[in-house]
């Protein structure tokens, strides 16, 4: 090529350089990731049974958090770590300790929970929008699973936050709805859940998705509805309802004569890509889960449910002015799944429900929880007090580490019967609102 | 630009040259340019002032000019000598030069713009500079942005941890950015050049992002680090916006334009060097001083009585501080370079091989750097300037930094009482550490934890003449630039250690990361300039420009390994994640320069740019800037004494593009059961996000008294930042928890005072000094949500608060409730120094030259948590002196303890520091006593031998957090800092 040639090229090139600022850049889609838009406006059946797993994904994950922060405060068991001591410090009020609104303890059970409510509102619209062969019955089935799980989720934030009330409305995230009572609150998950029940009642007779191992039992409408049904029946007692508990309780799973740990679980695994139990915590080490003294004094020695705590072989272990004997192995391993709720809950409530109705069959109920456990009969007295701190105990007992001793002495007002262990310790009735949760 | 636009150009370029063809009688003069030594000086510029005529000297030294006109103003300037001018006119045929290598700073040229430069003396500006023998010369720096502490006003620059490989944060005139990145942009011959910090996946064992924080923490290394600093001539820093505007949106946090070594015509010169040290740690801090009352008394250890009475009897109390840190590291670094070359082609290649030891067992950083740099005249109107890089290096970092399963070296030594006896038997078996989850010495001595680099940096400008007459000269220049590395991370915990074994932790944990980045950059630019008669000039740029990044992260998590395997496929759990990063941006510029006889330097541009990171990719954003400098020394009017006056204002702007990813709202995916799952990601994406502009201006003043010899330059900027790019919370209760979005404003404002000092000049003595004195102040302008603190793990641990009228570094914690203010927070402490200031010294006598730089960081807090950690375990150094209780009662652990939640004081200190960065003395050995054959200069250095601080860790500068966003100065347990020696010895040919 002659040089004048280049010249006349280059000075080309230029232009062509100029024109090409002029042209457009591609938009780029998230390279990583599915994007919501397109799953919103028009999801397919595959992408819908992805959905429903994420439910159970959000369901089981980042729960350590809501069961850490529940047994803390419930004096259930306590969490050593040097790596953070706001879970000896602030969670059980030493000295001036205050609790923090931008605290994890408060705000990731909070988010945690409240992002699968957003699931299951993603799930609903996607079901809403799609335009894939899915008759109306097939609908209903995953309406109704969506608000069940929905429910069952705002229940335990509502647990959290107490009097403070939640939103229970969240599905436009640009107006959300306003934060109710506690019990408009209560009110609103009861209506939630009725919802799913009649929506899981016209579902037919098989969901047009599976649901993982966890639900292995409660995977028709007509099985999960049994679940949606306990899940009410524990929001009745929450709501001093214990006629309505009664009704639940008849459609729901409760089996006095079956075994105590029935009841669908979130799954874990050590398998690549899935979650480990985030409450398992291997025993006898310096950073541990170790049992409320309280709780180790409170078990008779013939008692089954020994087997949640352990003595620690290494010895007592002290911390922060706290000492303990036994570490919590209730979740004894990295894949122990975790129950949402069991035979052996709904069995007390039951019995729950029947105090001041019936009383012998209240003792009778709790009989079936002391003998499944290995103990005698009960022997006390039949009043209604003596019954309620029976079934209290053995709630204690059967519940423990699952966030039941706090809810459970807040709704009988004994919080003040929880034992301190440091003189200038508290006991929190709430965890405060979220700071980002302005009206 | 628009077609219209180009026509006008055009039928504008067809009048210049129909009027510059209108061209006059022309004279001819030649001569020979020599240095002081006679030697002749090759490929020297000559240009005569006021045209475009100009010719380079060829192999002799020797040039021939015609020259326009009746007279003319010569000058030649050659890199590193003086700038010298001579009068011609038509009765002079030869003049012959000699220059003066004694260069001062006012002569240098400073490459500002994408495609041109201009000289220091009617630079508008302040850029700083900094050349090769500065960056370099007195010791041998582990990283290129380690070299440039204390030598540039306006920056701030801290290491992250002293780990080895790197890891550091620069900041230039404060913080630019609070969520999105405050690094500027880093420029190679033109390239631009990837400087991310690319996580390893330890949190897998270390569990760092559970608790409060999500953030990394595996305090990566940043990519900047693979350059080797020897290769550098000079680096130039653009500040901000308004002298780094025309790099438009990735130009907020300020630019670093590097220029490495460039190959001469004439004799091949060769320079081979070794330098041989050591290093060892910087400060440390010693153990707990423990007696049987203390370990009575302790609550942690209150049982351990009898042990530490065995331990005292047999003499077994250990110091694990000395044990985990006390490595003496041999430092070695090996150097090549040759450079030469004919008129037509020159070259330069740079060899260097280092092998650098940490000061903790198994850490370490070698690095293999090869550089060949060409240079070609492919005919007298163009040229070509091309620039490889190679680099290998390989990068053992250890474990450390918070986490939250007690298993960082750090974390756990904090855990340990001298007592514990954790040394291996005789066939190296390490016991469990019962104090802890793991035995840091075996994990020293077991874990991996590297980061290994091929990159490969290549560029190449062609620089053509397409006209030429006496007054007009138009350049096209076009430019492409390649960033190209692979990074192997490789974390692997063999499940014999402690943490892994028995049932702890994972059985083994394998993560290997690989990630392939790839950056181009293309540029095309057309440069006029024009001289009238009068001595006045214009140049006119305009350019287009276009940058892609491709980074693509696999990283493969394996873990229950079996037996002693790593592969990532012999475990019993496999997971593997993938991170892509894609982004295009395109821009232009237009600028235009009009020079009035060096007296009046005015500049005027404006760019504009779009990326696919904004919520709409093809919104073009504009950055306009405009600039004068009045050399008041040029209109002869001042006294002799004073020999340069100017005065110069610039205003700028510039952004930041949105991060990537910021406006997906996406699902991410999960295995549950088996079964595939997707989930929705807690990050609100925002269709609208755009990016974050930033305005400056900057007013200065530079004065040059007796000849220059004593130069003195002051400069005050207010750079503004708008649409800052927040990660603003929003409410949980909507399912996520965060979304970007343009929320907030905030504004630096800060003083840079330089002098310059050839204190004594004389034939066999001299002295250069340099003082340096800086500072910023930052302020929160606006603020579209409510204030909200970050960057830390808690309020009552002390984080940043972002609240407006206030700093945006300002820390903050929980205090006396009378002393909080109505977000019920304590202000503690800022981040920010008060002000910085350093001084650089340079003495040569005969053939001795000895250099010295002191910096000096008044002020500016930490977040220690260090300290905490020690004290929740009841071994901090300290624990049991009493001055820190008002009541002098309790010693310092058990008060820093009794503060905890209720007063965040007692772990937020003064971070400031003065310290003898740079310290060296040479002697050379003169050519004469080598027959002539070359020279071999002798020597030592060190680096941060001395060091004056109050703060109560290793080291003030640490970063738990890395680079990223606003999170500095939070100390866990890092990699402690280290001091270094080295003895150098170098043979010139």
């Amino acid at each position: 090529m002659q040089l004048k040639n280049i010249k006349t090229y280059l000075l080309a090139m230029l232009f062509a350089a100029a024109g090409w600022t002029g042209c457009n850049i591609d938009e780029v889609p998230d390279p990583n990731n599915p994007s919501l838009a397109p799953i919103l406006e028009d999801a397919t059946v595959n992408e819908l049974q992805a959905l429903v797993f994420g439910v159970e994904q959000i369901a089981r994950d980042e729960v350590g958090f809501y069961y850490d922060v529940t047994s803390i405060i419930g004096r259930d068991y306590w969490f050593f770590t040097s790596s953070d001591p706001r879970y000896t410090g602030e969670l059980l009020g030493k000295d001036n300790a205050m609790l923090d609104n931008a605290g994890f303890y408060g705000t990731r059970p909070y988010s945690g929970r409240y992002r699968n409510v957003k699931q299951c509102n993603i799930l609903i619209e996607a079901v809403t929008n799609s335009s894939a062969d899915i008759s109306d019955a097939e609908r209903n089935g995953y309406y109704g699973f969506a608000n069940t799980m929905k429910a069952y989720e705002l229940l335990l934030v509502l647990n959290l936050q107490y009097q403070n009330g939640i939103r229970t409305d969240v599905a436009d995230a640009d107006n959300l709805g306003p934060f109710r009572s506690y019990d408009e609150s209560l009110r609103d998950i009861a209506d939630l859940l009725a919802e799913a029940y009649g929506q899981l009642g016209n579902a037919g007779d098989a969901f047009k998705f599976n649901l993982s191992g966890g639900f292995a039992g409660f995977d028709t409408p007509e099985t999960f509805a049994q679940f949606t049904a306990a899940v009410q029946a524990r929001v009745a007692i929450y709501q001093n309802s214990p006629t309505e508990a009664l009704n639940h309780l008849d459609n729901s799973f409760l089996d006095l004569a079956g075994d105590l740990g029935t009841g669908p679980f979130r799954f874990y695994s050590t398998a690549g890509g899935e979650e480990l139990n985030p409450v398992f915590r291997t025993p006898d080490q310096s950073e541990a889960l170790v049992a409320h003294p309280d709780f180790v004094a409170s078990l008779d020695p013939a008692d089954a449910r020994n087997a949640k705590i352990a003595e620690r072989p290494s010895g007592a272990l002290t911390f922060d002015g706290l000492t303990g004997t036994h570490d919590v192995v209730l979740w004894n391993s990295q894949s122990t799944p975790i129950p949402y709720i069991t035979n052996e809950e709904l069995v007390l409530i039951y019995a729950e429900a029947n105090i001041g109705s019936d009383n012998t069959e209240a003792i009778s109920a709790l009989d079936v929880v002391r003998t499944g456990n290995g103990l005698a009969s009960y022997g006390g007295a039949d009043d209604d007090d003596a019954v309620t701190d029976e079934m209290l105990a053995q709630r204690r007992l059967s519940l423990f580490a699952q966030g039941h001793r706090w809810v459970d002495m807040r709704r009988y007002d004994r919080l003040d019967e929880l034992t301190l262990d440091r003189p200038n310790d508290d006991v929190w009735i709430q965890l405060p609102r979220p700071v980002t949760e302005n009206e | 630009m628009k077609k219209k636009k180009l026509d006008k150009v055009l039928l504008l370029a067809g009048a210049f040259l129909l009027w510059s063809s209108m061209a006059m009688a022309q004279f001819k003069v030649s001569g020979t340019v020599t240095d002081d030594g006679g030697d002749p000086l090759i490929g020297v510029t000559v240009l005569a002032k006021g045209t475009a005529v100009g010719t380079f000297t060829d192999f002799n030294g020797k040039y021939t000019i015609n020259l326009p006109g009746e007279s003319a103003e010569l000058e030649f300037t050659y890199v590193g000598y003086a700038t010298y001018t001579a009068m011609v006119d038509r009765s002079t045929v030869t003049m012959d030069v000699v220059m003066d290598d004694a260069a001062t700073q006012l002569d240098e040229v400073v490459v500002t713009g994408l495609a041109t430069s201009v000289k220091r003396t009617n630079l508008a500006n302040s850029v700083a500079s900094i050349s090769s023998a500065e960056l370099s010369g007195t010791v041998v720096p582990t990283t290129t942005d380690a070299a440039l502490y204390g030598k540039a006003k306006g920056t701030n620059i801290s290491a992250n941890s002293g780990a080895p490989g790197g890891g550091i944060r620069m900041n230039l005139r404060g913080i630019t950015s609070i969520n999105g990145s405050s690094q500027p942009l880093f420029i190679v011959d033109g390239v631009f050049i990837d400087n991310s910090s690319v996580a390893a996946g330890l949190n897998i064992v270390s569990q760092a992002a559970g608790g409060g924080s999500q953030s990394n923490q595996d305090n990566p290394s940043n990519r900047l680090a693979d350059l080797d600093p020897n290769d550098i001539e000079n680096i130039e820093i653009l500040k901000g916006a308004s002298a780094a505007a025309i790099y438009g949106s990735r130009a907020s946090g300020g630019v670093v334009i590097i220029t490495t070594k460039r190959g001469r015509a004439g004799q091949t010169k060769v320079d081979v060097s070794q330098s041989i040290g050591f290093t060892t740690i910087l400060n440390p801090l010693g153990v707990r001083d423990w007696t049987e009352e203390r370990v009575a008394n302790s609550s942690r250890f209150a049982g351990d009585v009898d042990l530490y009475n065995e331990a005292v009897a047999s003499g077994t109390l250990q110091n694990y501080e000395e044990l985990l840190y006390g490595n003496t590291g041999l430092l070695s670094n090996t150097r090549l370079s040759i450079s030469g070359g004919s008129d037509k082609t020159q070259f330069y290649l740079g060899a260097s091989f280092k092998d650098e030891e940490g000061i903790v067992e198994n850490t370490g950083y070698e690095k293999t750097n090869i550089r060949l740099n060409l240079d070609h005249e492919i005919a007298d109107w163009l040229t070509i300037a091309a620039s490889t890089n190679y680099i290998n290096s390989s990068a053992d970092r250890g474990f450390f930094n918070n986490d939250n399963s007690g298993t960082t070296m750090g974390v756990a030594y904090s855990a340990t009482p001298a007592w514990a006896q954790l040394l291996p038997d005789e066939d190296g078996n390490y016991p469990a550490n019962p104090y802890a989850a793991s035995n840091f010495l075996e994990t020293a001595a077991r874990i991996t934890n590297n980061e290994s680099i091929d990159r490969f940096l290549g560029g190449a400008t062609a620089t053509a003449s397409l006209y030429t007459t006496d007054y007009t000269s138009v350049q096209l220049i076009l430019r492409g630039g390649l960033d190209h590395y692979v990074l192997n991370t490789t974390a692997i915990f063999p499940n014999s250690v402690q943490f892994q074994r028995d049932g702890n932790g994972l059985n083994g944990v394998s993560v290997q990361g690989n990630t392939l980045n790839t950056n181009t950059n293309l540029s095309a630019f057309l440069v006029w300039s024009q001289y009238l008669n009068s001595g006045v000039s214009f140049r006119t740029q305009v350019g287009v420009t276009n940058e892609t990044f491709d980074r693509n992260t696999i990283l493969a998590e394996a873990s229950d390994l079996i037996g002693s395997q790593t592969n990532v496929d012999q475990a019993g759990n496999r997971n593997t994640n993938q991170t892509r990063l894609i982004q295009e941006d395109k821009g232009f510029f237009v600028q235009e320069e009009v020079n009035l006889n060096d007296k009046l330097v005015l500049t005027a541009g404006i760019r504009g740019d779009k990326s696919s990171n904004n919520g709409d990719p093809n919104q073009l954003y504009f950055y306009p800037k405009a600039s004068a400098a009045i050399n008041i020394h040029e209109f002869d009017v001042l006294p002799e004494a004073l020999s340069q006056l100017k005065l110069r204002a610039a205003y700028g702007e510039s952004g930041n593009f949105a991060t990537f990813g910021s406006k997906y709202t996406s699902f991410a995916p999960f295995i549950v059961g088996g079964n595939s799952a997707l989930a929705i990601n807690n990050v609100r994406g925002n269709e609208n996000v755009g990016p974050e502009r930033q305005s400056e201006l900057e007013f200065g003043v530079d004065l040059g008294f007796s000849n220059n010899r004593f130069l003195f330059d002051a400069t005050y900027y207010i750079k503004s930042v708008d649409d800052l790019l927040l990660n603003a919370d929003v409410p949980t209760s909507t399912g996520f928890i965060r979304q970007v979005t343009n929320a907030a404003a905030l504004q630096n404002k800060g003083i840079e005072i330089g002098l310059n000092a050839n204190v004594v000049q004389s034939a066999d003595f001299n002295w250069f000094a340099r003082l340096s004195w800086w500072k910023n102040n930052a302020t929160v302008t606006r603020l579209d949500v409510p204030s909200f603190t970050t960057g830390g793990f808690a309020d009552f641990l002390g984080q940043y608060r972002i609240k407006e009228g206030e700093s945006p570094t300002q820390i903050i914690g929980v205090g006396d409730p009378e002393m909080a203010d109505d977000d019920g927070l304590v202000v503690f402490g800022d981040a920010e120094p008060d002000f910085q200031m350093s001084w650089y010294n340079s003495i040569n006598f005969s053939n001795f030259s000895f250099t010295f730089l002191w910096h000096w960081k008044n002020g500016g807090e930490n977040i220690n948590l260090s300290t905490l950690l020690f004290d929740l375990n009841e071994t901090t150094h300290d624990y049991d002196d009493i001055d820190l209780d008002p009541d002098g009662a309790l010693g310092n652990g058990d008060y820093r303890l009794s503060q905890l939640g209720v007063n965040t004081e007692p772990y937020i200190e003064d971070a400031g520091y003065l310290r003898l960065r740079e310290v060296g003395l040479y002697y050379t050995i003169p050519r004469s006593a080598f027959n002539d054959v070359c020279s071999v200069t002798v020597g030592v250095s060190g680096t941060n031998l001395l060091n004056f601080f109050d703060y109560n860790s290793y080291d003030p500068e640490v970063s738990n957090f890395g680079a990223g966003g606003l999170s500095s100065s939070v100390e866990v347990l890092p990699f402690p800092s280290s001091k270094r020696y080295n003895f150098h010895v170098r043979a010139s040919f």
